[in-house]
């Protein structure tokens, strides 16, 4: 055979095994483009159940400020008492992970929430201070690995790996993508091989036109705990100012 | 009590609040001293403080932060004569107090607060040198707490970096130990003489402070002046040994501050250093550079955090001062945190000094029940030598338990 053959045989193969992972690019990128918004405003009501049954009940009320890589959000606990007041601050950056820093009112000053401490549990929830940035596409390499359906809806099921500039806690995911509405329903979020964190996404409707999960469920596998949150009053491109979204007014 | 009917007066005329947050807590508590101190035979002390913290918006532009306490106690710390204390120049707490009281007008990039409040410069977590305007209240010394300020602060904020500048119209001295109790400022040789305590003489003038942070993609870091006063105390002292007697009056030496921090987070830990230089125009005031130096880390469940604290003298003062902040300097801190489950953690505080003189370690547990209730044990336990500026409390182990209901 040729050397010529060769080479396009070799190209041929080449561009088989790119164009499947440029496809699940632009599926996420379709995704992405779907739920993106000027802004959002959330009150989320959290019910976190732990390996022993119990059951704690938390709320806060959820700002943001741009989109996807762009964004800044601000998240305010209502309650328990106990930690009412206590504020998170999250800079997401399009090109790194996002900056975070969270007020607690007995300290009376912000605290800088550490790239390495990012998997650790948020405030006694199941999800970890990673999981409340807002990811950019760009961030991750994508891989379609096939279909599924999932609750009756035909599904891209997508892994994604961060690149490296992301400094994630998670090697990699799985994601699964309803093919009718672009949406993601379903997120496994693995350390190696052994599954860390599994968010499902439920009760969609549409809000001004976005789709939206009026439920995230979040079971920690290692724990073996789960957390419900319930988004009430969302509301999406509300007149937000840049101001409100900074470290002064974090305790405001 | 001028900025409590302003506050009110101003409530009542935008009666149409927009949005209106509340919080508070009522802690009922106790200390249990194993052992009597030489002048203080007291072996458990009680008390009960509720706190009430009121936050109202009016217009987007303009907020009010307000929180009150009341408190009372078995052992005096709390002054018994029921009064109102804007100041926070008392010896005693005030049993009313008003803790936080100010007006916040907010625009695109500014930020104004007048009134009483709490400023915190410092980005390191035991020890904040560059933190002038954040008195402590050292009515126990291995408890701390800080006091707010009366002051108008401007915050200038564009892109990733911050302009703070203060300005106190009225000083707030730092709260130290009463006199006749085991946390005694007095040295151990003046333990049973006769004292007579001839007041504070207050500065006059207004301390002003700035302050310039960047918040950079990999660091951040900031750059403090501060030129005002000391909160913490000379002594002017009269000594009658024949009689056993001792007279004594407070000044506020002056004191500028040249300071800053550096936070960097790394792969593996949190580096994170702040230090500041000291001067005075004061005679025989001591000239010095507090630094404290430390890593932090979050292991899982475990958030650990491994420090030194020094001092470095650079000009020897002979008056007599009181160290407050400078007693915790040449020494190892250590701060282990462990959440067993969002309800229950467990807390260890150490330091440790260099030289071995002294020591404080302070293990805690805490755990919540239901969504208003927290009990938390712990115990202090001292260690050291009369000479050394916390060794000489070594008498003054004890447990700590609090009660808390918050709303």
């Amino acid at each position: 055979m040729s050397k010529s053959f060769l080479s396009s045989v070799f190209a041929l193969l080449a561009i088989a095994h790119l164009a499947p992972a440029q496809d699940a690019r632009q599926i996420m990128l379709e995704v992405q483009n779907r739920t993106r918004s000027k802004t959002e405003h959330y009150e989320g009501s959290l019910e976190v159940t732990n390996s022993s049954q119990k059951i704690s009940k938390k709320r806060w009320q959820y700002d943001r400020l741009g989109s996807y890589g762009n964004s800044r959000s601000a998240l305010h606990f209502d309650s328990p008492a106990e930690v009412k007041g206590v504020a998170l601050l999250i800079v997401n950056h399009p090109d790194r992970a996002s900056d975070q820093w969270m007020w607690i009112p007995a300290e009376e000053r912000d605290r800088r929430i550490a790239l390495q401490d990012r998997s650790t549990r948020f405030f006694g929830t199941d999800f970890s201070f990673e999981d409340l940035e807002e990811r950019d596409v760009d961030q991750f390499e994508y891989k379609l690995f096939g279909e599924e359906v999932v609750d009756n809806a035909p599904c891209w099921k997508i892994q994604s790996r961060p690149k490296e500039s992301k400094g994630s806690q998670y090697t990699s995911s799985v994601l699964w993508v309803r093919k009718d509405r672009y949406f993601l329903v379903r997120t496994d979020n693995f350390n190696r091989d052994r599954l860390i964190r599994r968010i499902i996404y439920g009760d969609v409707e549409s809000i001004d036109g976005i789709w939206t999960a009026r439920t995230v469920g979040v079971l920690d596998n290692v724990r073996n705990s789960r957390t419900v949150l319930k988004l009430d009053k969302v509301k999406y491109n509300l007149p937000f100012k840049a101001a409100d979204f900074t470290r002064e007014k974090l305790s405001q | 009590m001028r900025w409590a009917a302003t506050f009110v007066c101003t409530a009542v005329f935008l009666a149409h609040a927009q949005e209106f947050s509340q919080r508070g807590f009522v802690a009922v508590g106790g200390n249990v001293y194993p052992q009597t101190f030489p002048i203080d035979s007291t072996q458990a002390i009680g008390g009960v403080l509720a706190h009430y913290e009121p936050k109202w918006r009016p217009r987007p532009w303009l907020a009010f932060h307000a929180s009150f306490e009341v408190g009372m106690d078995s052992h005096q710390q709390f002054a018994r004569n029921l009064h109102f204390d804007w100041e926070d120049r008392s010896l005693q707490r005030a049993p009313l107090s008003i803790r936080e009281l100010a007006a916040v007008f907010t625009t695109a990039d500014f930020t104004i607060t007048v009134g009483k409040q709490f400023i915190r410069w410092g980005g390191a977590d035991f020890l904040n040198p560059t933190d002038r305007f954040a008195p402590s209240d050292l009515l126990n010394l291995a408890d701390q707490e800080i006091l707010p300020v009366t002051a108008a602060r401007i915050t200038y904020t564009r892109g990733d970096n911050t302009f703070n500048a203060v300005w106190q119209p009225e000083f707030t001295p730092a709260r130290i130990p009463l006199v006749e109790q085991r946390w005694t400022f007095l040295p151990p040789t003046y333990y049973f003489f006769a004292t007579q305590d001839q007041g504070s003489a207050f500065p006059g003038r207004s301390p002003f402070g700035a302050r310039w942070s960047h918040t950079g993609a990999s660091c951040e870091y900031s750059l403090s002046f501060y030129d005002g006063f000391n909160y913490f105390p000379n002594f002017d002292v009269q000594i009658n040994p024949a009689a056993s007697r001792l007279t004594y009056s407070r000044t506020y030496p002056s004191l500028r501050l040249y300071g800053g921090d550096f936070t960097v987070p790394l792969s593996r830990f949190t580096f994170k250093t702040e230090a500041a230089y000291y001067t005075s125009s004061t005679k025989n005031q001591d000239e010095y550079v507090l630094y404290l130096v430390e890593l932090e880390r979050q292991i899982r469940e475990t958030h650990i955090t491994l420090g030194y604290a020094g001092e470095v003298v650079t000009a020897h003062g002979n008056a007599l001062q009181y160290l407050g902040e400078r007693g915790f300097a040449r020494g190892v801190i250590s701060h282990v945190l462990y959440t067993i489950d969002p309800s229950r953690s467990l807390r260890l505080d150490a330091f440790i000094r260099e030289d071995g003189a002294s020591s404080i370690v302070n293990p805690a547990y805490s755990q919540s029940f239901g969504n208003h209730w927290r009990a938390t044990v712990g115990f202090a336990w001292l260690r050291g030598e009369v000479h050394d500026f916390l060794g000489q409390y070594h008498r003054n182990s004890f447990v700590k338990t609090e009660l808390r209901y918050s709303f």
